[in-house]
């Protein structure tokens, strides 16, 4: 037992520091097309602040979503930029895992290295730029909780990073896990973009939904525990309370779920070659 | 034999289910609610083994099973059934621990970052394999020696010529000083220059270190130069497995004589010649050719005709100023392998 967990924190050791050289080697490529960073960064800012000003138009339009006041549904629109910009930074080497690794070939290369073949292919590639939501959805969030006038304890300023790292695992679980369809079925374009659509649903107080819809975003695509259930705790939402202990166990079962499907992924590879 | 095989071959099999792809939109649409399966024998009870430091050349039109052995033989695929044994691994089963030893070279596709230059990318190939910076050092100084990298070591790859690029290559599966070294087509598409530094770069590993070499090719120069040993492959099944000398023997069925005459006073009696071979029962009619005015060409069996008497004949009819004798090129003799000819199955002995 002492030796299987020995292993297991060399192996981590070990891939850390590999993520380190990857991240580096990302970054030689950047600085190699600096323009091309520069012109990434300004377009994905401007669609998070054209996104921000649909949501501040229509409310000053309408004052209140059910029982949610403007600066809530704007905190909760904040929090939920955490975790997406998380998972933007390593979404880009799920959206064409289907054609370039599979149906292209480069998911030989992957299995002839002596390191995790998910750890390749999450961290082949980086959109660090869009790091700027984190940072963004930070400052939102702040600035909403002022005019709420919420009282920030140091609970809540740990419970909002432990929450967004739930989140953005959540997010990247559940893309992950339909990126390894791409296994089974050869297709370009994969499934991504229905699920893609669905993320917005996630930004808005869930309670305005059908209750299928709900159902739908919490026990189905749970993209409710990475955006709704955590600011509603942040946000001290009695209704909702029962469920802040679960974000992390969603998070590490979504995790779980997609981690198995890649697993078997690979065995189907392995046994078709396709 | 003295020592065990490097690497163990056993009944090894790779089985493919496919299904008949109809045609048009209203074929895929049926294809995606009823498909007719067929299975696919990639490889079909394939047995060799190979020892530490052989350098194997392993050949066989397209889609006759290479491939998909290398892959077998490099743990990205699962054998159907069968058992392969390498370097001590089970390849698919010990993936991460066998590819450590191991290098693999696929030819039309390359293991670099494309983006940025070469020397990055052995750089992170170092850390991944868990190269010290001294094997590191030494290593490339050897490669830039036979190789001759150093001029572009710091050109991003994009922008490398196909030659440079499979130098490179080369390199970096090397990086780790595997045992075993798989090369699938190293040699495709390279101008004759690039393909003799790849061919002397190989012969310098194998000699230096060891290495154990299994290559796919469809050029049979790097076969002639490298290789002792062939191994052919077609439609799954191993044809022929041992020295290429012996594949000669077994196979080679004609040569051919061409003469150059003297000078045009010759015609008279060559046209008598002609006519006397082809009336020859003794050895069967054999058929001149006239290649031009003076030279002339007969492809014989080489069985049945001692090529010395046929000189002798030669000389005896018509005065000669020149004479080339060839053995039938390999490729037809490989071709003719292809195309179905019998090959007495258990005959060619394997030998390491």
């Amino acid at each position: 037992m002492r030796r299987i967990l020995f292993q297991f924190g060399s192996q981590l050791r070990r891939h850390a520091l590999l993520l380190g050289a990857y991240f580096a080697q990302y970054a030689k490529v950047r600085v190699s097309y600096r323009s091309d960073f520069f012109i990434s960064l300004a377009t994905s800012m401007a669609a998070t602040f054209f996104s921000l000003g649909f949501v501040w138009t229509l409310f000053q339009k309408v004052p209140r979503l059910a029982t949610w006041r403007m600066e809530e549904v704007l905190f909760l629109y904040g929090f939920s930029l955490i975790p997406f910009g998380l998972f933007n930074v390593l979404s880009m080497n799920l959206y064409e895992f289907g054609s370039t690794y599979i149906m292209e070939g480069k998911f030989d290369r992957v299995l002839l290295r002596p390191i995790s073949s998910l750890f390749q292919v999450l961290f082949e590639t980086f959109r660090i730029e869009s790091f700027h939501e984190v940072l963004v959805g930070l400052a939102i969030v702040i600035w909403a909780g002022r005019r709420l006038a919420h009282h920030w304890t140091l609970l809540d300023a740990a419970l909002l990073a432990f929450f967004g790292l739930c989140g953005g695992v959540i997010y990247l679980s559940v893309f992950l896990f339909l990126t390894t369809f791409s296994f089974w079925f050869e297709d370009r374009i994969g499934i991504h973009p229905p699920f893609w659509n669905l993320l917005a649903f996630g930004r808005y107080p869930l309670s305005i939904y059908s209750s299928y819809i709900r159902f739908l975003l919490s026990w189905i695509v749970p993209f409710g525990f990475a955006t709704f259930y955590p600011s509603a705790r942040l946000l001290g939402r009695a209704e909702f309370r029962a469920y802040a202990p679960l974000i992390p166990l969603v998070a590490a079962a979504t995790l779980a779920l997609a981690a198995t499907a890649w697993r078997f992924g690979l065995r189907r590879y392995s046994s078709t070659g396709s | 034999m003295s020592s065990a095989p490097l690497i163990s071959v056993r009944a090894l099999s790779k089985h493919f289910r496919t299904f008949r792809r109809r045609e048009g939109i209203a074929g895929g649409l049926v294809n995606l609610f009823h498909r007719d399966y067929q299975t696919l024998k990639a490889v079909d009870h394939v047995n060799f083994e190979i020892a530490r430091g052989e350098m194997v050349g392993y050949i066989g039109p397209n889609g006759a099973g290479k491939s998909t052995t290398i892959k077998m033989l490099t743990g990205i695929l699962m054998p159907t059934s069968g058992e392969i044994v390498s370097n001590g691994f089970v390849p698919f089963r010990q993936r991460a621990a066998y590819v450590k030893t191991i290098g693999v070279v696929f030819g039309q596709r390359t293991q670099l970052w494309w983006d940025i230059a070469v020397i990055e990318s052995f750089k992170l190939l170092r850390r991944i394999y868990d190269v010290s910076q001294r094997d590191f050092d030494e290593r490339m100084e050897l490669f830039d020696q036979v190789l001759a990298l150093r001029d572009f070591l710091h050109t991003p790859v994009r922008k490398l010529s196909l030659g440079q690029r499979m130098r490179c290559d080369l390199a970096a599966a090397l990086l780790h000083n595997p045992p075993i070294l798989f090369l699938d087509e190293p040699t495709i598409g390279l101008d004759v220059v690039a393909k003799d530094h790849i061919r002397q770069f190989l012969k310098t590993i194998n000699e230096r270190y060891k290495t154990t070499i299994l290559l796919t090719t469809h050029d049979l120069d790097d076969i002639e130069e490298l290789c002792r040993r062939i191994m052919i492959i077609d439609r799954g099944a191993l044809l022929f497995d041992g020295p290429l000398a012996a594949l000669k023997e077994q196979l080679l069925r004609t040569k051919q004589i061409k003469f150059i005459l003297r000078d045009g006073e010759q015609a008279p009696r060559l046209a008598a010649f002609e006519q006397a071979l082809a009336a020859a029962p003794a050895n069967g009619a054999l058929h001149l050719e006239r290649l031009d005015e003076l030279t002339c060409r007969i492809v014989f069996d080489r069985k049945r005709v001692a090529t010395a008497d046929l000189i002798r004949q030669i000389l005896g009819a018509v005065e000669v100023r020149d004479f080339v004798i060839e053995d039938e090129p390999i490729e037809e003799i490989i071709k003719r392998i292809y195309g179905g000819e019998a090959l007495t199955p258990e005959a060619p002995a394997s030998q390491p």
